[in-house]
């Protein structure tokens, strides 16, 4: 422990996550709802700028991190970018409405101010993805913060080897982002594969878990890296299921959800073991993952 | 600059006077009712400053308020278009220069420790840092233990060699003054006519009182068994599961703490067009602390409760900081009604390092 001598200056632990907030890290700034996409009955994507112009045109994040928004009385909650920073001027959360803030979201319309801090956390491990083929599984939601970062790699495709997408929901209904889907569908270079628990008469896809998926594809332990995102033992299930398959815990990567109230590791309240989910990740590779168990 | 001084005793209250026209002043005080706190001393000649008794509560809540607003919100519907208007306003604290003093030894290590936090953080906490940055401590060590205090075993007194703007001892008709920070240096040298200096003969007097302390423990706790217990095997399902099921719930424990600084933040109502977004203390063994929306919540309170608050003070902070982040102040073990407190976990994982997993306790 040392000695707290009181003017030393400051020296962040992690420069690049470092972000203007005026000295105050609990002042959330406003942002601009510029757009809203109805993603299925109770998920929507919010299309944000900051109401300030000059902040919004520095505002720069990394996939895989999040923000802190706020509404009215409701406080704040922590949701990942959904949208790619390589598309400048607005950037997009993709919400699913579960409780009392996430209805409140559900109730904004376009032109209606809310509130940001952020963003924050451990992104994904760009560089350490170059020269990979990449494999996405997502549950749910999980594909939010997915999609944030597949766009990133598609806009520098060079940089990647093949890309395969593996998207579970329970019903044909909740599949989030449809216009991309096709978009991936449509494309040569990505191959896509979707599932749900449970079919409908005009469901014409694939019934059962999305781990089922992972026996379709070809893994090359060697060249892959596998990006999960859904429930917590959807999570554990497809890592179990990836290192059956042979790929090595430290090439799996998923991001994890807690509670969070702070969003820059002071709070303690999304501890998972020795980590805190805010600051340490929310991105972990699969070897930094101390117990599956409690996931 | 000489590093050891003496303050005759009947030099003390007028130096905190003189202290006080440019200060507040913060010294355990004895109230009506017998129990000693940390209070601001506005009228020293009926304040009933109290060296004997370990003060109820530390030094957290002058620098992480048990309730704090950090913001207050303005919201309502744009005349025209009907839109939603949402903004935020900041509420900082003033900045207040502060003497803390008669601070032990422990609380003043707390008071490092959450620096560690606070300060060493990826953004500084202004709140925190502001209250800190105006804080000047004037510390006491401990010549006689309290009846919980283990503060030997985590190294956190119960005399320090760094942490202080000035270290007092006790010398019957003197105290010993050790100066530390710049802040110590500053205030002697704005001072000087308080002090002398120190004979050899003090000093000697002053390694007496300090040798004589630290066999006075009546407790004897073994922290670092315990930490080398969890970091071999860090889950001691059965202990966590007997003190979880002990465990009501009340959050006393973290409260009390001087190194437990979880907080939560909550938007405080005040009517249809605003409120205050604030910060109180909050605990990680409540339900509630990692519940998240849909009731899904990875800690499961039946076994797991305490199981953070342990792990963290004994296991994480060593793996992060490299010691415990427990004081051995002692004050949870008179707190918890269930005795679910520090010393009896590390009794019971001593025990079942002992007996194997099938130790009693």
């Amino acid at each position: 422990m040392s000695d707290g001598t009181d003017d030393k200056p400051f020296t962040p632990a992690n420069p690049t996550c470092i972000i203007a907030t005026g000295g105050n890290p609990y002042l959330p700034r406003p942002a601009v709802v510029k757009r809203i996409v109805e993603e299925n009955p109770t998920v929507r994507t919010l299309e944000l700028a900051l109401a300030d112009e000059i902040d919004n045109a520095h505002f720069t994040y990394l996939p895989g991190q999040f923000l802190m928004l706020s509404l009215p009385h409701c406080g704040e909650a922590p949701f990942t970018f959904s949208s790619s920073p390589t598309r400048s001027g607005s950037f997009a959360l993709t919400i699913r409405r579960a409780g009392l803030l996430t209805t409140a979201v559900h109730a904004l319309q376009r032109g209606d101010t809310v509130c940001v801090r952020g963003p924050y956390g451990r992104p994904f491990p760009l560089e350490e993805l170059a020269g990979s083929d990449l494999l996405f599984v997502a549950g749910g939601i999980g594909m939010a913060p997915l999609r944030s970062l597949l766009a990133y790699c598609l806009a520098h495709r060079s940089r990647y080897g093949t890309v395969t997408v593996l998207y579970g929901c329970r019903q044909p209904g909740e599949f989030c982002f449809q216009q991309e889907l096709q978009q991936w569908r449509d494309d040569r270079a990505i191959h896509l594969l979707c599932t749900v628990d449970q079919g409908d008469p005009a469901w014409q896809g694939r019934v059962g878990l999305v781990t089922s998926l992972l026996d379709e594809i070809e893994v090359n332990p060697g060249r892959l890296k596998a990006l999960v995102c859904g429930p917590g033992i959807m999570i554990r299930f497809v890592i179990g299921h990836l290192q059956e398959l042979g790929l090595p815990a430290g090439s799996i990567i998923t991001t994890l959800e807690r509670q969070m109230k702070c969003g820059i590791g002071l709070c303690g309240h999304c501890h998972f073991d020795d980590k805190l989910i805010c600051a340490d990740g929310p991105v972990f590779l699969g070897s930094e993952l101390p117990n599956l168990e409690r996931l | 600059m000489h590093r050891t001084l003496i303050l005759q005793k009947d030099h003390l209250l007028p130096l905190l006077r003189k202290l006080r026209k440019d200060n507040r002043v913060i010294a355990p005080v004895r109230n009506r009712f017998g129990d000693t706190f940390f209070t601001e001393i506005e009228d020293f000649d009926n304040a009933a400053i109290d060296l004997d008794q370990q003060p109820q509560t530390s030094l957290k809540s002058f620098f992480l308020p048990q309730s704090e607003t950090l913001c207050r919100y303005v919201t309502g519907k744009h005349p025209e278009s009907g839109a939603l208007e949402y903004s935020f306003h900041a509420q900082v604290p003033v900045r207040t220069p502060t003497v803390y003093f008669g601070v032990r030894s422990c609380d003043l290590f707390a008071v490092m420790y959450t620096d560690l936090v606070f300060r060493r953080a990826r953004e500084r906490d202004i709140y925190y840092d502001r209250r800190r940055s105006d804080a000047v401590f004037i510390s006491i060590g401990c010549a006689r233990p309290f009846a919980d205090c283990f503060c030997n075993a985590t190294r956190s007194g119960p005399f320090l060699d760094m942490g202080f703007d000035l270290q007092l001892t006790d010398l019957g008709d003197r105290w010993f003054v050790q100066i530390g920070r710049p802040r110590g240096v500053r205030l002697i040298e704005e001072w000087p006519a308080f002090f002398t200096l120190a004979s050899e003969a003090d000093r000697k007097a002053q390694f007496q009182v300090e040798l004589e302390a630290r066999g006075l423990f009546r407790r004897h706790v073994h922290v670092d068994l315990a930490v080398k217990l969890l970091q071999e095997q860090p889950d001691h399902a059965a202990v966590f599961a007997e003190l979880s099921r002990r465990c009501q719930d009340c959050g006393g424990c973290a409260y009390i703490c001087p190194t437990c600084i979880c907080f939560n933040i909550a938007d405080l109502r005040l009517d249809e067009d605003g409120g205050e977004r604030v910060r109180t203390w909050d605990a990680c063994t409540f339900a509630g602390f990692t519940r998240m929306t849909g009731d899904c919540n990875p800690v499961d309170g039946e076994t797991g409760r305490v199981r953070k608050r342990f792990l963290h003070k004994l296991l994480h902070d060593v793996q992060k900081h490299g010691r415990p982040s427990c004081v051995g102040c002692g004050r949870c073990v008179n707190m918890c009604f269930g005795g679910v407190d520090i010393i009896r976990c590390i009794e019971m994982l001593a025990a079942e390092g002992e007996n194997g997993s099938g130790g009693r306790w």
